[in-house]
């Protein structure tokens, strides 16, 4: 077999492999470990192009952990839907781990800094083998892993907030994942598979036999993935979290981890389930109003803040609900929407926590009515901001705008144009509270009132990069939305 | 606290515990157990020299420096057993394709890749409960 | 009627979501932090009796292949998971009890009410 045909399993042993090999180094010749754990995520990104490229080419990928077919063996999967994930995942982190090498130093003491990139290794590869693997146990495994290194890249900050709040982030979670290993016992108990496939397969025969153990476990599986990625009544872990966390982890946090869950939820639901079972419970209306209700008041909340951080965290809770919209509303064009939103929230939160960072590495202002005037002082930070802004209200040119439209699109075809004015409301709000932070900063008469350091081009850099990414999902977004509606169209 | 009962048991017992422990790793692919309970009950040894005698006790068995390069580097000797697999023609963590002897079904050498794998994950576990343990009670450093 | 002997056939089931229920509602009202890591670890137990009820044969040994020996099996799998499970649950109870040294060398309480009063006053 050719090296190639190793790339699902090559990409997650390699990103353990740096994470497991940046504590020796780091030890002993600190300044090798940054270059390592870079061109280690460099090389998992491009083998992820590599097996995107194949997966168009010639159709889904099954990878056999060991040899061992299923029922055996844990089974890795690539269809273009992974393969979209997994390059978000990896290229975002890719990016975000630029930014963070320079803005750790000042961020965390000397030491931890190792520690840092080996939990956020450890936190990519957990994050693409959820994106690729295709059994629900190993899926249990890897939400874990998951889970413990997000709290990781939060509680190493060491202070009284980040420690209180991945607390509260782990114990909620742990809720979480015991839900899920409820439900996969469940359907265990029913079909006595565990392997998506074989599953689905078994399910509708098992669906006649017992109806209630599949609807518990369904259910059990919307509060477990609910809870992991902030779905609206259970989203009261994230703000504490993603706000005090350091800003490359708030970047990380915000912008692919609670993606991932919603990625994991949406493959359990249309890969798994069979279609009667979705048809024969509401289960997609729970999630469509639960969704709607975070989109409208993850917005409203977000007005109330008064931290710069703390407001972008709950503008969190609002995306997430788009991408859950998609979900709920269970059409077609809907979900292409709320996939592509996966990648387009992904840049623009990344980015807006990095400008974020930027604001407090250079000036130490937290607060919103103290960025007035910034806009002088700091022209490219706020013009990134501005963008990422737009991108969130959806302004036409940015990647906020497709995916709305999308949605909208999708709602008006199922029949649902309640939702089309949920989804405006939203973006007036999102306005609410955007706008004026970019008028203070540019508009301002008199001076920018706190000292300001030099931005480093290390931070710069990655933020043009993304202010760039967003308006090009926004202007050449056709090629992935082919892609994105393919693959869905194939699914349900 | 110096209790002399304790600690005399205790020096009694752990090399005891620990023989069990590394018979219970290697017996892993015959017997109920592997690489994660003896690992663990080997770990649990270094706890309890620990707690018994003082820090320094354990620390005469593994030093804390050791014990995380012990972790880090059983964790990357297990991934390029692994990779073992690929380069050999079969699948990642792949056994016999990967030209592991199989050796003779019961006999102790009989597993090929399972019995290096759980070899790796035994120190693994048992020098991260160490680490653990360390770092709880160091505290600040 | 049909229900109760449903229950009582399935006891062991029951006792799982009991002690589940158990779990979960410790964790999200009890105050103290080390009460709650407590609870995390009976709410997983449970989940664990489950899986291993369900991979239970009646009259089944061990899933030992011993010379000579023959007859039903209990099957492997659910034991292997659970045991890939514990690993899991014990790494999260260790992380979480080292959050908590931490925590209370902050604040000198493992109480969240106390700490919420603590961090009021200031």
């Amino acid at each position: 077999m050719a090296l190639s045909d190793h790339f699902p399993a090559l990409i997650v042993a390699l990103l353990l492999f740096s994470a497991f090999l940046t504590p020796p180094v780091y030890r002993w010749t600190p300044r090798f470990s940054a270059p390592l754990t870079t061109f280690c995520l460099s090389a998992a990104f491009l083998m992820a192009i590599l097996l995107t490229a194949e997966v168009s080419r010639s159709g889904p990928l099954l990878y056999h952990m060991g040899g061992w077919p299923p029922p055996y063996g844990i089974e890795l999967k690539v269809d273009p839907l992974r393969s979209y994930a997994l390059l978000v995942i990896l290229g975002v982190s890719l990016w975000i781990f630029v930014y963070a090498l320079k803005d750790l130093s000042h961020e965390l003491r000397i030491y931890v800094i190792g520690w840092y990139y080996t939990l956020f290794a450890i936190l990519v590869a957990s994050m693409a083998a959820i994106a690729l693997t295709n059994d629900l146990f190993n899926l249990f495994v890897l939400m874990e892993i998951c889970t413990i290194a997000a709290c990781g890249i939060i509680s190493i900050k060491e202070d009284r907030e980040c420690l209180e709040a991945s607390f509260k982030y782990l114990i909620l979670s742990a809720m979480g994942t015991g839900c899920y290993l409820l439900g996969v016992a469940m359907l265990y108990m029913a079909t006595g598979y565990l392997n998506f496939d074989l599953l689905n397969g078994a399910l509708t025969e098992a669906f006649s036999l017992y109806p209630r153990n599949i609807f518990t476990a369904a259910a059990l599986f919307i509060v477990a993935f609910g809870t992991k990625s902030a779905l609206f009544p259970l989203h009261v872990w994230l703000p504490d979290a993603h706000a005090s966390a350091p800003s490359p982890s708030s970047a990380m946090l915000s912008g692919l981890v609670i993606k991932v869950f919603a990625i994991a939820l949406f493959l359990i639901f249309y890969q798994v389930f069979p279609r009667e079972i979705l048809n024969a419970v509401p289960l997609t209306e729970i999630v469509l109003w639960l969704a709607a209700a975070g989109v409208m008041f993850g917005s409203i909340y977000a007005m109330l803040q008064a931290d710069l951080k703390m407001m972008l965290a709950y503008s969190s809770i609002g995306q997430i609900g788009f991408i859950f919209l998609g979900l709920g509303l269970d059409q077609e064009l809907a979900i292409t929407g709320g996939l592509y939103h996966v990648m387009v929230h992904a840049i623009t939160k990344a980015m807006l926590f990095m400008s974020a960072g930027v604001i407090i590495y250079t000036t130490g202002v937290r607060k919103i009515k103290d960025l007035a005037g910034i806009g002088r002082a700091l022209p490219i930070t706020m013009l990134a901001f501005t963008v990422g802004s737009a991108s969130m209200i959806g302004l036409p040119g940015t990647g906020g705008l497709i995916s709305k439209w999308y949605l909208a699109l999708g709602a008006l075809e199922a029949g649902r144009p309640l939702f089309v004015l949920v989804i405006l409301a939203s973006s007036l709000l999102n306005a609410v509270y955007y706008m004026p932070i970019i008028i203070s900063a540019f508009m301002h008469q008199g001076e920018f009132e706190y000292k300001v350091r030099p931005v480093p081009n290390m931070m710069k850099i990655p933020l043009i990069i993304g202010a760039l990414a967003v308006i090009i999902t926004g202007l050449l977004s056709r090629p992935v939305i082919v892609m994105l509606q393919e693959a869905v169209a194939s699914m349900l | 606290m110096e209790d002399q009962i304790v600690r005399m048991t205790s020096r009694l017992v752990v090399p005891f515990i620990q023989v069990y422990g590394i018979y219970i790793i290697v017996h892993g692919h015959l017997s109920p157990g592997g690489g994660f309970s003896g690992g663990a009950i080997f770990g649990a040894s270094l706890v309890l020299l620990a707690l018994s005698f003082n820090l320094e006790a354990g620390m005469k068995q593994i030093s804390h420096q050791t014990a995380s390069v012990l972790e880090s580097g059983s964790a990357i000797a297990f991934l390029l057993a692994g990779m073992a697999g690929v380069f050999f023609g079969g699948n990642y963590l792949a056994n016999r394709a990967a030209g592991y002897p199989l050796g003779e079904a019961g006999a102790l050498f009989s597993s090929g890749a399972v019995f290096v794998i759980t070899l790796f994950l035994g120190i693994k576990v048992a020098s991260t409960i160490a680490t653990l343990f360390y770092n709880i009670i160091e505290g600040e450093d | 009627m049909e229900i109760l002997q449903g229950i009582i056939n399935n006891y062991y089931y029951m006792a799982a979501i009991i002690l589940f229920v158990i779990g979960m509602h410790t964790m999200l009202t009890h105050a103290n932090m080390i009460k709650k890591v407590i609870a995390m670890n009976i709410m997983d137990a449970s989940v664990f009796l489950l899986f291993v009820a369900v991979g239970y044969r009646y009259g089944g040994q061990a899933p030992i292949i011993v010379e000579g020996a023959d007859g039903v099996y209990a099957n492997p799998l659910p034991g292997a998971l659970i045991l890939t499970g514990i690993v899991v649950a014990v790494s999260v109870t260790a992380y979480a009890l080292s959050l908590i040294v931490k925590i209370y060398r902050f604040y000198g309480t493992c109480d969240y009410d106390e700490i919420c009063e603590l961090r009021s006053d200031e």
